[in-house]
């Protein structure tokens, strides 16, 4: 479903110079990040947290800080989503309010306004069950998890298992046979 | 089966046992390659399952992220498993997102997934599959599998080939046993078998079958030998039946020769006497022949001294002499007479017949003829009712029976209206001929003699005179003529003369 609806938006994208501008609302993701929020939806179904009580009811927070790039997509393919027993929520997260409340979060995306203080942001949530995913380049040098990269138009990734280890996150077998290594993206 | 009928009972033991045993055989062989076809090809669809499971379970995440070249590495991993033809992983789409082919085939890939084969499916030579892939509940692709049969094939031919050796082991085994416990029925029937033929061949009825077991075979054996008991018995009786019948038949036969050798000897004795008989007969005829040839001479000159006494002296002679003297003459005259019927017998028993074809009618005709003028002196009726046969006989022989009959039935008549009846008396055999009168008959107690020679029943003078002689020679004739003559006659009233001659009539 998440796939089709990705395609469905992807599809209606390609129809935008036809479209007036008003119909698609002021906050459409450009194709890139239409890709990068079926992605970071993706993960939630490939990470298990540790810590989770089996069959946890309580809503799994995916959060992004800065300014979203997302826009209406994400919550588009979230809405309604469950991963495992828990239903899923989207979150933005100012720049402004206190690192602490990111504790909350399952799934972090730090948006590229964030570049100045990502080396703070991932301290405050080291050895935290918080899954880090950024297009930030040095993401990964930085102690993030995940870090997006583009080779041509397409959109890979790269996973640092062992930082996620240390948050107690594991990350399943076949997300990380499809991640380029962490010595690629850097 | 027809076949079967006339073979050896051992071969229908041992065909028997192995046709059961190899259809017996063939059957459970037949169950366990159809059960293992049955079961290679279970197998084969939950291997295919199986596969599909694992390789649906690896292609989510490539799925998800979009990466088919992860999903391509994993279907080339099926190089491996080398009954898969071709793979494949349609997208949520139903595109065709990765696929595989095994090395050296160009089998068609479905270009989207049959959502109605979600089980295993075989065709004719492979076996097909689609998979839904599904993550958290979500159906996120397709797996599509493609493998041929050849696995199956090889199992078949592995266990065709385990089958069809103990097919032929147990088959020899098989034989071997059946060829050793086939004794156990044909041993006995045989042995029987050849002691009914020893007991037929040799008519020994002393032979007994043995018996090897208390089975019904058993019973046949006993059966048999009380049959044969039987028969001896039966047999010892007959032989001993035919045993006196033999010993009486020897007797009987020993009596017969005894008589036979009686009546032969009677017979020789019989023979002898007839010899002795016509010895005697002909010296009799001879001696007639030559007394009375030798009598003649001297009555000749007795006779013609008479007469030349009588021409001479007669004037000399007195009355009483010359009637002595013609006395004396008469008497040789009769005396010559007598002779000649003496002769004239005698001639007719020791001349041979000349036999011929004689018509009777003729020979009759000429007596009548013959004696013609007497007849008519007489005033007598010869009557002949019937034309007479022709036979075989002595014609002058013939003609002096005839001839001697009718003149004995003219002279003795004193009726005024005399006939004589000759005939033949219808449907005899040989004919009966008869001469018959109205004359004056014969007493009844002259009836034997009349046949006598020289025998007359009248003064010399009555009825015309004779020697007496010739009834006595139409006996001889016909007795020569080898039949029988006899009368019968009324006093007063005639007389029937009967005749028959059987000289080859």
């Amino acid at each position: 479903m998440a796939l089709l609806r990705r395609t469905v938006l992807l599809a209606l994208l390609a129809l935008v110079p036809l479209v007036p501008a008003a119909l698609l609302g002021q906050r459409a993701a450009s194709p890139e990040y239409q890709v990068k929020a079926a992605f970071l939806y993706n993960f939630t179904k490939f990470v298990e947290w540790l810590d989770a009580r089996p069959g946890e009811r309580s809503p799994l927070r995916l959060c992004v800080l800065g300014n979203d790039p997302f826009g209406e997509t994400l919550d588009g393919i979230v809405f309604g989503e469950m991963v495992g027993s828990r239903p899923l929520l989207p979150e933005r997260v100012d720049a402004g309010e206190p690192l602490n409340s990111l504790r909350s979060c399952q799934v972090l995306f730090v948006s590229r306004s964030e570049r100045a203080r990502v080396r703070e942001v991932l301290e405050s949530l080291a050895e935290t069950p918080v899954l880090t995913v950024s297009d930030l380049q040095g993401f990964l040098d930085a102690g993030g998890h995940i870090q997006f990269v583009m080779q041509g138009n397409k959109v890979r990734f790269a996973i640092d298992q062992a930082a996620a280890e240390r948050s107690r996150l594991r990350i399943s077998s076949k997300l990380l046979r499809l991640a380029l290594s962490p010595s690629e993206v850097r | 089966m027809g076949f079967l009928r006339d073979r050896p009972i051992r071969q229908k033991l041992v065909l028997i046992i192995m046709l059961v045993t190899g259809e017996a055989l063939l059957l459970a062989s037949a169950g366990m390659i159809v059960s293992d076809v049955l079961r290679s090809r279970n197998d084969l669809a939950r291997d295919l399952e199986i596969i599909a499971a694992i390789i649906a379970d690896n292609s989510t995440a490539a799925l998800q992220f979009d990466q088919a070249p992860d999903v391509a590495a994993t279907l080339e991993a099926l190089e491996a498993q080398r009954s898969i033809v071709t793979a494949a992983v349609y997208d949520e789409k139903r595109a065709l997102f990765a696929e595989y082919r095994r090395p050296g085939t160009s089998r068609p890939i479905p270009r989207q997934p049959d959502r109605g084969a979600r089980r295993a499916r075989f065709g004719d030579d492979s076996l097909a599959l689609f998979r839904p892939i599904m993550l958290d509940g979500e159906e996120i692709g397709t797996v599509y599998l493609e493998s041929d049969l050849s696995e199956i094939e090889e199992s078949v031919r592995a266990q065709s080939l385990t089958v069809l050796s103990v097919l032929v082991i147990s088959g020899l085994l098989a034989l071997a046993l059946s060829s050793g416990l086939q004794r156990l029925i044909s041993r006995p029937i045989l042995a029987l078998a050849e002691t009914a033929r020893a007991v037929s061949e040799r008519r020994d009825y002393s032979i007994r079958a043995r018996k090897t077991s208390s089975d019904e075979l058993g019973q046949l054996v006993e059966a048999f030998n009380d049959m044969l008991s039987q028969i001896q018995r039966r047999d010892s009786d007959l032989q001993s039946a035919k045993e006196e019948l033999e010993h009486r038949v020897e007797e009987r036969t020993l009596e017969l020769r005894q008589e036979l050798l009686e009546r032969h000897r009677a017979e020789r004795e019989l023979a002898q006497t007839n010899v002795e008989l016509e010895q005697s007969n002909k010296e009799l005829d001879d001696f007639a022949y030559i007394a009375s040839h030798d009598l003649k001479e001297p009555l000749r000159g007795i006779h013609n001294y008479s007469v030349f006494l009588m021409e001479d002296y007669a004037d000399k002679l007195d009355a009483d002499g010359r009637a002595k003297l013609e006395t004396l003459t008469r008497l040789t005259r009769r005396m010559e007479a007598l002779i000649d019927s003496l002769l004239h017998f005698s001639r007719v028993g020791r001349v041979d017949l000349a036999v011929d074809q004689v018509d009777l009618n003729d020979i009759v005709a000429e007596v009548v003829d013959s004696i013609g003028i007497n007849l008519k002196e007489s005033d007598i009726q010869v009557r002949v009712p019937r034309p007479l046969p022709t036979v075989r006989a002595d014609r002058a022989r013939v003609g002096e029976i005839f001839y001697n009959l009718m003149t004995n039935a003219m002279k003795y008549n004193d009726k005024p209206e005399k006939w004589i009846e000759v005939g033949c008396k219808e449907g005899t055999r040989p004919p009966v001929f008869y001469v018959r009168d109205n004359g004056i008959g014969i007493p009844q107690k002259h009836i034997d003699s009349v046949f006598r020679i020289f025998k007359r029943l009248h003064a010399r003078e009555k009825f015309g005179g004779g020697t007496g002689a010739g009834l006595t020679i139409a006996k001889k004739i016909v007795e020569r003529h080898n039949g029988r003559i006899w009368v019968e006659s009324a006093q007063g009233q005639g007389t029937t003369f009967y005749f028959t001659l059987d000289q080859g009539a």
